[in-house]
């Protein structure tokens, strides 16, 4: 390359920087959706019946943060509509315009207080909901134990599945997205504590919660050690390194819809206290510096349709969350999470355990704390007794800090939810 | 022991260690292809073929992945203008350091590699702030000039090894035989330096090439190709991941190598 080649060059690159950004569909920000097929649904089918179009650009939660945080701050945007997890939308309230506004009526009151929070205007506006399930390759359904019945397993039962599949194969066949993208920390606050101890926060270092991780302690044995590898369990899933696992149901879905006959969905298990599950929502929301707020709120408005709550839910297994009929030609995936999920919420021991309400920014180091005693008594094999103890220390200083009253499995508190 | 064998059993070893060190980088590289070209459930599937059956069906979907040609065509156009840049503002700076003594000149080379010390999360949220202000926001320039103070250390301090390893006898001569300054430089010292200049605008490509948080933040409708797909991948189902790779992959090795007689120069044997 000589000294004229990079001179025309520069020249070149000049001219091309001249051409400034054009916008004309509103531009929707958000955290979900984001592997590339989704996308692409969320694009062609969801968005495209909003007139004149929607500029739907998934980002990971870094980012998004960040660019939402530097439009607030310069005071003008080019974001229109937010979307995220409620975990996401928390930490920005006072970035949020009141969608009260909006015609919410078909919306769950539950939902809807969780979208206010803590203040007393409508923040975001509930957007599609998820949960958590269990799935199985048909081959591990010949190593049930006796008369274990699939819809309404307890944990020892998951322990006895997972020890007769390990020592009948040759190798442990249950995955646990222990992975840096996996969802393990909420496996343990929605699943395995509440299960054993009815509660996520009060009961954190009681007998009970020392019981539920030597349970999960057993239960690793036979758990794949990659787990500590993994994110998405639909992978492990389709190469049948695992034949049974835990995970969202936006990332078992690809098993499902590539391979519908050899897979099962089936409900979480079961503990003393019943069968504890963790919903997941995500919202809607629109910034103070929206270029246009008549047009975000239509855009919101129609994201609450019927029609796209539909197409949204078929383009990213993500459930409507209004009240809506739905058809009968769902992809695989949906088909099979939609019966277990009515398994598992109708299942008459079902014990919900709420997102995190009311921590704002602390959502993070919230679940850090479980993270961290996950890693501390399974991976490590630290003391189960003083581990509790210690982050319990944590997580009261945690509570008092963000003020975070108790809720659900949690009874109410006065204040600061207490850790006893 | 003769001399020969022992001559042969060092030829073999070397041998041995191209062919290794060609395998390391070759089979990841054949295995990505392979797989971008196989249908999902060849790529989920055991036992593996080392052929692929060329099912286009992950590659198609990124072709017609709205946003790709125009990420790719904004990744190219950032990346040659940090490029440009770079080496504009970092041979200068390489050539003041290896031929000047001048007050501060330790303290500079300390603050030319400060520029990586601060992690671009933390420098994010403020250059977003100040690029919305002045409308540098969304744009090529804009990112083009974050990526050239990412890469402003590497083209400053190799363009000084550069130049040091070029005496300045050969200057002096040509100040001697009528030249001035600028003269002597582009005459005498340029075509010498230029293929290096070349493999240190190279790397200043590579490193806006493969940035991603700064492009995820201060671009929307420019992404660049890497900061487009990267978040979207790590996330998506096998075979896109693999279909993705060999998009991210390709047009580097491409780049790479057109200009691989330049990259053999940072290594000092255009010099000789």
């Amino acid at each position: 390359m000589t000294f004229d080649h990079i001179r025309s060059a520069a020249l070149a690159a000049a001219v091309l920087t001249m051409a400034g950004p054009a916008l004309a569909e509103p531009l929707f920000w958000s955290t979900q959706a984001k592997p590339v097929e989704e996308t692409q649904r969320m694009r062609e089918q969801v968005m495209a019946g909003f007139p004149g179009g929607v500029d739907y650009q998934p980002s990971d939660e870094g980012p998004w943060i960040t660019r939402i945080q530097a439009e607030a701050q310069a005071g003008s945007g080019t974001i229109a509509v937010l979307g995220g997890l409620h975990g996401d939308l928390s930490s920005l309230g006072a970035m949020l315009v009141d969608l009260s506004s909006i015609d919410t009526s078909a919306v769950g009151a539950a939902m809807l207080e969780l979208g206010q929070l803590g203040t007393g205007e409508q923040k975001y506006i509930p957007w599609m909901q998820a949960t958590y399930l269990m799935v199985a390759n048909k081959k591990a359904l010949p190593y049930l134990p006796a008369g274990a019945d699939l819809n309404a397993l307890t944990y020892d039962q998951m322990i006895a599945w997972t020890k007769a599949l390990a020592e009948g194969t040759g190798g442990p066949k249950f995955g646990f997205p222990a992975g840096p993208k996996g969802l393990k920390h909420r496996f343990f606050q929605g699943f395995l504590l509440p299960a054993y101890t009815g509660s996520t926060v009060t009961e954190f270092r009681s007998a009970e919660a020392e019981g539920a991780w030597n349970v999960f302690k057993e239960l690793w044995k036979y758990t794949n050690p990659a787990s500590t590898g993994y994110g998405f369990m639909q992978e492990q899933l389709l190469t049948d390194e695992v034949w049974v696992a835990f995970d969202h149901v936006a990332r078992i879905a690809d098993a499902f819809n590539q391979r519908p006959d050899d897979f099962v969905a089936f409900p979480a298990p079961a503990g003393p206290k019943g069968r504890a599950f963790m919903p997941v929502l995500a919202g809607i929301a629109v910034p103070t510096t929206a270029p246009d707020q008549a047009q975000s709120l239509a855009l919101i408005e129609y994201m609450l349709r019927p029609e796209t709550q539909i197409a949204t839910l078929r383009a990213t297994n993500f459930f409507p969350v209004i009240a809506t009929e739905i058809p009968a030609d769902m992809p695989p995936s949906v088909r099979a999470s939609a019966a277990a999920i009515a398994a598992m919420t109708g299942a008459p021991d079902a014990l919900p355990a709420l997102l995190p309400m009311g921590l704002g920014d602390k959502g993070g180091q919230f679940s850090q704390i479980y993270t961290d005693t996950f890693e501390r008594i399974v991976l490590n094999g630290q003391p189960v007794r003083a581990v509790l103890d210690e982050e319990a220390a944590v997580l009261r200083a945690l509570m008092v800090e963000a003020n975070a009253p108790c809720w659900a499995p949690d009874l109410a508190s006065d204040g600061p939810c207490p850790v006893k | 022991m003769s001399k020969t064998t022992v001559h042969h059993a060092g030829n073999r070893l070397f041998l041995a260690a191209v062919v290794l060190a060609c395998v390391w980088v070759l089979v990841p590289i054949y295995l990505l292809l392979i797989n971008a070209l196989s249908a999902p459930a060849e790529v989920t599937g055991f036992p593996k073929w080392f052929w692929p059956s060329f099912d286009l069906a992950s590659i198609r979907f990124f072709l017609g992945f709205k946003g790709v040609t125009a990420a790719l065509w904004s990744s190219v156009q950032v990346a040659v203008l940090t490029m440009v840049m770079a080496i504009g503002t970092g041979a200068p700076a390489g050539y003041a350091l290896a031929r000047f003594d001048f007050p501060g000149k330790q303290v500079f080379r300390f603050l030319v590699v400060m520029t990586r010390a601060f992690p671009l999360p933390l420098l994010a949220l403020p250059l977003a702030v100040l690029f919305i202000r002045v409308g540098l926001d969304d744009t090529v320039l804009g990112l083009a000039l974050v990526h050239t103070t990412l890469a402003l250390p590497f083209a400053v301090l190799i363009t000084y090894s550069l130049f040091s390893g070029i005496p300045y006898e050969l200057e002096e001569a040509a100040l001697t035989l009528g030249c001035n300054r600028v003269q002597a430089f582009f005459k005498v010292v340029m075509p010498l330096a230029a293929p290096g200049i070349a493999a240190s605008a190279v790397f200043a490509f590579v490193v806006s090439w493969n940035e991603v948080f700064a492009a995820a933040v201060l671009t929307i409708e420019h992404r660049t190709l890497t900061a487009f797909l990267l978040q979207s991948l790590d996330v998506s189902p096998l075979p896109l991941k693999f279909a993705g790779g060999a998009a991210l992959v390709v047009p580097a090795l491409v780049f790479i190598f057109a200009v691989r007689k330049y990259l053999f120069a940072m290594w000092g044997i255009a010099n000789r």
